[in-house]
């Protein structure tokens, strides 16, 4: 050691160095275009900077990513839920939207779940845990948020084990299911205590807010519990007791669930735009869904004109394109009506205050306590979504108890051609069977929740509905029936790569095949009532 | 003829020299009659003696009865006794013994002779990088060098090229140290792309290196040191091989004019094959359509491209100081329209003398700047090629050209027309014309050295250099670029980056004799290293925010700052302290001892790493049969520290555009202490000279494994927030041969041919890759392609991996029932080692013409073709033109469900499954195996006799890559799309490679 610095004296003195000597090593080895941990702590940063990332990526909304957000979503569960279909026949047509599902896609939506969104939400509960609760607390409702969206594609995934070495072993959907909750729990009585001691979050947390809250803790825990509401009715099928106890926990909280469209979750993006208008605008390559034309067109549903755009191939007219087609030229469908105002909007609505209605009028029709009867619920939620749009015509809208989805006419290629499937009218029918009553609730929960494709889909595996067009070509290999659709995501390649043994364990509580014919843990192969 | 030049240089020197009545003079020539300029005279057992100028005139005093000795280093000693003549013309032949004499150039500049080497060191004379030039001379060497492998980059004329010696063996660098007179260049690009679909941010581009920008006629050799002993001196830079530049001294006593004039001419060779037969469907980009005789356009889409390279040298030298100076231009126009290369190198050189000879002060500095103008790029974005390979057939591609803008009335503006919106095949002269790009380079290099002799056992040496590179790329989007390379108004990208490398040494070296049997040399010296590379700044108005007033492309008409950005890639100062020493007796074994101790500002011990090595002269030990001219055996064991990135053991919380994320990207995992990686490297080596050193033959045999490797694995969650730990793990190794095989098959006087043959041989292991990482790091992932390249535990270094068929027992691609080809996960697909390089060179001499001709070849190995899979899946291949006409493609598969057997496939179906970026890339693997003539120059030097004023002249044809004599792949797989670690073995669009032919033109004044 002390060899060491006469050797390192000697160079000093040798070289008469303009450089000085290994003192400065420190300075030259850090980049100058960083800032270090001590700076960051300022203004809680270091806990702070965490929420950025979960924000922009629970759907990719980061500029110049806009093709992750295609992989992410835009091109399986957008899809799959009859809201968008694309006019590209992406890798000679042998793709997700006819069922063949590409790896080299779908690996975007395990990658970009854990790399930003579990990530941050566990970073910031290692910093913020028994400190500064109210950070680990709004963590955890986003951490619900950001993968519940994963299990919901994929089943089993890692959760209670992230952050272990590899193998990491994956947890069942139930087992995730229920840490949702917990957390929900967690960030629940946290925020709601921090409320009644005068706290508004305002201070804390508005700079740093990305969703239309504006730091409000009051909100956030009238978003928690509506979330709830939520993961609650997904697995009525699989622990109906459970998800009635959840169900009746979330509507009775003090502050309950979304009422107004000032409630509802969205992600204001400042600076990026929607990656829908790239994706729709600019690149052509997704286009209304034929159930789209099919449903709404029927029903002449005011809101139409703000979803869509009007086919510059068919001046005037809302075109769908069907899904699972064959496509010769992407010109062909391209022209089609294009993603109107929520596509284009900086303003990505996650979860809507109708939302809320909806399911609180499935639980009624279920015998829940949901603080109202199935039809008023129906309908209020039908209203909300009316205001949410900036629609009129509400009143005699929910009254038509005539008009029905109408048939899908390709105007190029009439093979495509299909009469209408989701056959209900709007209005309520106090008569009609529990079924009927369901059909006509989530037809109107997927017609207001659009463009967000994720829980559309997941309502579609659940529920059935709404009906929505075959797809004409399914080259899975006969993996997926074409009648019930696509129900999940294989795991991804990544994960086969570094993580096998993970990989197998989720398998194994998988409880079948791989691929995407085989149901989740929520999605029950038996009736809806 | 040589006799006549004989004459006309004793009656050319009689003129300028006043006869002296005491004094000797003459010419000394070499075999050839060629004057040798800086050959020794001496009386023998006198003080005296003399050097010859560059005529090769001496002039000496002595007396009648005294012995003159004539010396040169490389050829035979004469001993002349003095009669009464007062001119002796001495014609000195090859040295019977040269091996014994000849000096090489090794580490720090340092001169030794090379029997006592105890490692491999291969030279090349200054004539071999500019004989048949390239406008990089690192491409010169191709094939010239046993065990070192060169890989053009697919950027065309000015492009980079990626060097690897004795085999990859680090996972974050395998490029050699370049050092020029003693001194280490700093050889910093601006990167490398490693996105295997193409970058949005401007395209896939290659930001060229330093060595690109160096003038081949500012130095007069190149020593290549391959292993770890050569260069266990420069410490971690010189871990993977060092090259080592000399340049050119004045010669004493007079003024040289020198000018050579180079033009060759590109055309664009070997292109993937096209169909003519069919059409697209009305508004498909994919030509599946009915049959339809097409023009197969492409062909007309490349230009000839051309090199003009022009450069002049002026030197003059006196007793006491010289004076060297330089400039070339290089004026080039690639084979893709609208690519040019514009580049002007200065060189000055300036050397004095003091106090008597005691003190030496040099100096040179250097200066090249260069533009390139639409640098080609591959991958799919912003890539002229993706559209004219692509466009869908039936469309007139010449209408699309000459009517690449048309206006849009809407928008008061030029629009783009093209017949699709498809943003990885743009119309390609909107590509050229509307999203122009310039690379813009300066690199200076000064350096000062100062040498004292302090007394004839002892002198001291201090150098201190300077490099500075500084790179702008500038791409202008205009408005209607396909929206995902454009916001709508356009997009301006403009980058600045800039490099530092300061250098300072101070050496002691030491030349002793005990008695008479044992020498000692050392070396004992301490250096700094700082440098700094890419400070950029980086601007970029993004994709979604873009211009607000269209196509007004500067910073204050950015719609925000989201994109802009400054960053640093690295950063780090070494400092060592070192000695190298050798022991020698009787001039016939040789010992080496060397260490060096470095403290580098990345990690944060300091570390030590010695080496050793003994050479003996066997011809010297004992009597050998008399044809043996020459014999020696060596070996060495030697370690190299090699530090690790900088920053990590430092991290800092930093954001990048693209995610809203700061935290440190990577950072030391708790409780450990980042380490050097450490390469160790044992080698053992013959060579022999016999025949009267007409046959020569060097054998090396080479084992090396790096330790330590720096490697970042993702990191759970942690109090920093980095995203990787950094780590230290992993072991890759490397084992070869290396066989150099010299021959003067032919030695007349009218004809002479001599040949040298390089071979070598590497295997390649990665030992060891921690299980964190579950036995592989990707070096470029696969992203939504099926092609990805890794380094996998138990594999060679690079793995190529795809996707493959689906086979039953007996080989038979499984069907399903709906059509389609099951296929597996990703898997290896081939490896993109190659198994061993041959390169045979010769050089023929007839009277006044001269020929080279270099074969160099490369056996073993993969390359994968996305190019092609792609171009299949668009059904514009020439594969799927004939499939069709043949009515489908045949295949031996069978349906998984029930067995049928199935012999055909429907080509459209079969090639938009297989085919494509995404698609079963397994079938789209060629062996890389590929001989070519790399070399040919035929050549005429004229008689100095028919050209007054001049001293010499010569004209010769040349070629480059003038054609295949094998290949397996369609492209050339001597081009990568990166010269840095990743996107090896793989071509996506990239530039077809070229041959070229010209004419060289030298003269000296």
């Amino acid at each position: 050691m002390k060899l060491n610095k006469i050797t390192k004296a000697a160079i000093c003195i040798s070289l008469l160095s303009a450089f000085g000597c290994t003192d400065n090593f420190e300075e030259i080895n850090t980049n100058d275009q960083g800032i270090t941990p001590e700076l960051l702590e300022q203004d809680f940063n270091h806990i702070k900077q965490g929420f950025g990332p979960i924000f922009n990526n629970i759907q990719v909304i980061t500029a110049n990513f806009e093709w992750v957000y295609q992989l992410q979503q835009n091109l399986n569960s957008d899809i799959w839920s009859g809201y968008m279909a694309t006019p590209t026949g992406f890798a000679g047509g042998i793709n997700n939207t006819t069922y063949s599902l590409v790896d080299g896609w779908n690996g975007f939506i395990w990658e970009y779940a854990y790399k930003n969104v579990m990530y941050n939400a566990v970073h910031i509960e290692d910093l913020s845990k028994g400190k500064f609760d109210q950070f680990y607390a709004l963590s955890l409702i986003l951490k619900v948020e950001g993968m519940h969206r994963l299990t919901d594609t994929f089943g089993p995934i890692i959760y209670s084990k992230y952050g272990e070495l590899s193998p990491t072993e994956y947890d069942s959907q139930e087992e995730v299911y229920n840490q949702f909750f917990n957390e929900l729990d967690i960030a629940v009585a946290d925020l709601t205590q921090r409320v009644d001691d005068g706290d508004t979050g305002e201070s804390t947390f508005k700079s740093t807010d990305l969703s239309g809250y504006k730091g409000k803790y009051k909100q956030w825990v009238k978003f928690a519990n509506t979330l709830r509401l939520r993961l609650a009715m997904r697995i009525v099928k699989a622990n109906p007791a459970l998800a009635k106890i959840e169900a009746e926990k979330a509507v009775a909280h003090k502050f309950g669930v979304m009422q107004s469209n000032g409630d509802l979750f969205k992600i204001v993006s400042p600076v990026f735009t929607n990656p829908l208008a790239t994706i729709s605008g600019s690149w052509l390559d997704i286009r209304m869904g034929a159930d789209m034309e099919s449903i709404m067109g029927g029903y002449e549903d005011p809101r139409l004109e703000g979803y869509f755009d009007t086919s510059s191939q068919y001046p005037g007219e809302y075109k769908g394109v069907r899904t699972g087609i064959d496509i010769a030229a992407k010109a062909d469908h391209q022209n089609f009506s294009g993603i109107g105002a929520p596509g284009k909007s900086n303003e990505i609505v996650l979860m809507t205050a109708a939302e809320a209605y909806f399911l609180r009028a499935e639980g009624a029709l279920r015998g829940w306590d949901m603080g109202g009867d199935a039809k008023s619920l129906y309908e209020q939620g039908i209203t909300v979504s009316f205001g949410q749009r900036d629609a009129s015509g509400v009143v005699g809208y929910i009254a038509d108890n005539v008009k029905t989805a109408k048939a899908y006419v390709d105007p190029k290629f009439p093979v495509n051609n299909s009469p209408a499937v989701n056959n209900v009218t709007v209005a309520w029918d106090e008569a009609a069977t529990n079924e009927v009553k369901l059909q006509k609730i989530i037809t109107q929960k997927w017609i207001a929740g659009f463009p967000e494709g994720q829980e559309a889909w997941s309502d579609y595996r659940r529920t059935g509905y709404p009906k929505l067009f075959p797809v004409l070509k399914n080259y899975s290999g006969g993996t997926i029936s074409t009648e019930l659709g696509v129900r999940r995501i294989n795991f991804v390649q990544s994960e086969k790569d570094g993580n096998q043994g993970g990989v197998d364990s989720g398998i194994a509580k998988l409880g079948g095949s791989d691929n995407g014919g085989t149901r989740l843990w929520w999605d029950v192969d038996a009736p809806n009532f | 003829m040589k006799k006549i030049f004989l004459i006309f240089m004793i009656a050319f020197t009689a003129q300028v020299s006043l006869a002296q009545v005491k004094s000797i003079k003459g010419v000394i020539t070499d075999s050839d009659g060629m004057p040798l300029p800086g050959a020794s005279v001496a009386v023998q057992g006198g003080q005296k003696g003399a050097t010859t100028d560059f005529d090769g005139l001496y002039t000496i005093e002595a007396q009648k009865g005294q012995t003159l000795v004539f010396t040169y280093v490389g050829l035979e000693t004469q001993n002349i006794l003095v009669g009464d003549a007062t001119t002796i013309n001495v014609k000195m032949g090859q040295a019977a013994s040269n091996a014994l004499n000849e000096v090489v150039v090794t580490s720090l500049g340092l001169k030794k002779t090379r029997k006592s080497l105890t490692y491999a060191a291969q030279e090349l004379k200054g004539e071999e990088l500019t004989r048949v030039r390239d406008a990089n001379v690192i491409n010169t060497i191709a094939g010239k060098i046993a065990g070192v492998a060169v890989t053009k980059s697919s950027g065309g004329t000015g492009g980079s090229t990626k060097v690897v010696i004795r085999g990859n063996s680090s996972v974050s660098n395998s490029q050699p140290l370049y050092v020029i007179d003693g001194i280490p260049m700093l050889n910093s690009g601006a990167g490398q792309p490693n996105d295997s679909f193409g970058s949005l941010s401007g395209g896939n581009r290659d930001g060229g290196d330093v060595i690109s920008l160096v003038n081949p006629d500012d130095y007069e050799g190149m020593t290549v040191l391959k292993g770890a002993a050569a260069s266990v001196l420069y410490g971690s830079q010189g871990a993977n091989g060092v090259i080592l530049l000399s340049s050119k001294k004045a010669k004493s006593g007079k003024a040289n004019i020198s000018a050579s004039s180079v033009t060759t001419f590109e055309e664009a060779a070997y292109m993937p094959k096209f169909q003519t037969d069919y059409i697209a469907a009305p508004g498909a980009d994919e030509t599946w359509g009915a049959a339809g005789k097409t023009k197969d356009h492409v062909k007309d889409f490349f230009d000839v491209g051309t090199t003009q390279i022009t450069s002049v040298g002026y030197s003059i030298g006196s007793e006491n100081s010289s004076t060297a100076f330089s400039y070339a231009n290089t004026s080039a126009t690639g084979i893709v329209p609208g690519n040019s290369l514009k580049k002007n190198n200065f060189g000055i050189r300036q050397t004095a003398k003091f106090f008597n000879d005691k003190l030496i002060f040099a100096a040179n500095a250097n200066y090249t700047s260069q533009t390139i103008a639409n640098k080609p790029v591959n991958g799919f974005y912003f890539n002229p090629l993706t559209g004219v390979y692509l466009m869908p057939r039936g469309n007139d591609f010449d209408y699309y050209k000459n009517n690449y803008e048309v206006f849009n009335p809407t928008r008061n503006l030029m629009a783009q027309n093209w017949m699709t919106n498809r943003d990885i095949m743009q119309n390609p002269y909107w590509a050229i014309n509307r999203n122009k790009s310039e690379d813009k380079n300066d690199f200076f290099n000064g350096a000062l050295s100062l040498t004292y002799k302090a007394n004839n056992w002892l002198s001291i040496a201090s150098r201190y250099s300077y490099n500075r590179v500084t790179s702008v790329f500038d791409k202008k989007i205009y408005a209607t670029t396909q929206g995902t390379l454009s916001h709508t108004n356009g997009r301006y990208i403009n980058e600045n980056s800039l490099s530092t490398q300061r250098y300072g040494d101070l050496i002691a070296t030491i030349n002793a004799k005990f008695a008479t049997d044992f020498t000692f040399n050392a070396n004992i010296g301490a250096s700094i290293t700082n440098t700094l590379t890419n400070d950029k700044t980086i601007l970029d108005s993004g994709i979604s925010g873009g211009l607000n007033v269209s196509n007004w492309f500067t910073l204050h008409n950015f719609n925000n700052n989201t994109g802009n950005y400054q960053t640093i890639d690295s950063q780090r100062e070494v400092q060592s302290v070192f000695a190298a020493t050798t022991f020698g007796y009787k001039d016939m074994l040789f010992l080496d001892l060397s260490g060096r101790n470095d403290w580098s500002s990345t990690v944060p011990d300091s570390y030590f790493y010695p080496s050793v090595g003994l050479t003996a002269l066997i011809s010297e030990m004992t009597t050998l049969p008399e044809w043996i001219n020459y014999g020696k055996v060596r070996g060495t064991y030697a370690q190299v520290g090699n530090d690790i990135y900088p920053f990590v053991t430092n991290p800092t919380y930093y954001a990048t555009p693209g995610s809203s994320a700061i935290n440190p990207k990577v950072g030391p995992r708790p409780g450990e202490t980042l380490k050097p990686e450490l390469k160790s490297e044992f080698e053992f080596g013959t060579e022999w000279r016999m025949f009267n050193n007409r046959l020569g033959f060097e054998i090396s045999y080479y084992n090396s494994e790096t330790k330590n490797q720096y490697l970042q694995v993702v990191a759970p969650v942690n109090d920093m927030g980095y995203d990787f730990f950094g780590i230290n793990a992993g072991s890759i190794e490397n084992k070869g041969f290396e066989v150099v095989l010299t021959g003067g098959i032919i030695r007349g006087d009218k004809f002479s041919w001599d040949t040298t043959v390089n071979f070598s041989q590497n295997k390649n292991k990665v030992k060891e890759i921690p299980t964190e990482l579950g036995g592989r790091v990707n070096l470029t992932e696969a992203g939504v392609n099926s092609y990805r390249y890794a380094l996998v535990e138990g594999k060679p270094y690079g793995v190529i991996e795809g996707i493959n068929f689906k086979k039953d027992d007996q080989g038979r691609i499984l069907l399903n029932d709906d059509g389609t080809i099951q296929k597996t996960e990703f898997e290896e697909v081939g490896n993109s080692n190659p198994d061993f390089m041959l390169g045979w060179s010769n050089s023929f001499k007839f009277g006044s013409f001269f020929a080279n001709v270099l074969i160099d070849g490369r056996f073993g190995g993969d390359v994968m073709s996305l190019t092609e899979a792609q171009n299949d899946s668009f059904g514009v291949s020439k594969a799927t033109g004939d499939a069709r006409n043949a009515g489908g493609v045949a295949i031996n598969a069978v349906r998984a469900s029930d067995g049928t057997a199935v012999t055909t496939m429907d080509a459209k179906s079969y090639y938009t499954q297989v085919g494509g970026r995404a698609g079963i890339t397994g079938e789209y693997v060629y062996d890389a195996t590929n001989v070519s003539v790399r070399e040919v120059s035929i050549g005429y030097n004229f008689s100095p006799k028919n050209l007054p004023f001049i001293q010499s002249a010569s004209i010769s044809l040349i070629a480059r890559n003038l054609f295949f004599i094998y290949k397996d792949a369609p492209f050339d797989p001597n081009i990568a799309l990166s010269t840095g670690q990743g996107l090896q073995g793989v071509d996506i669009y990239g530039l077809p490679s070229t041959r070229s032919i010209g004419l060289n033109l030298n003269v000296t004044f």
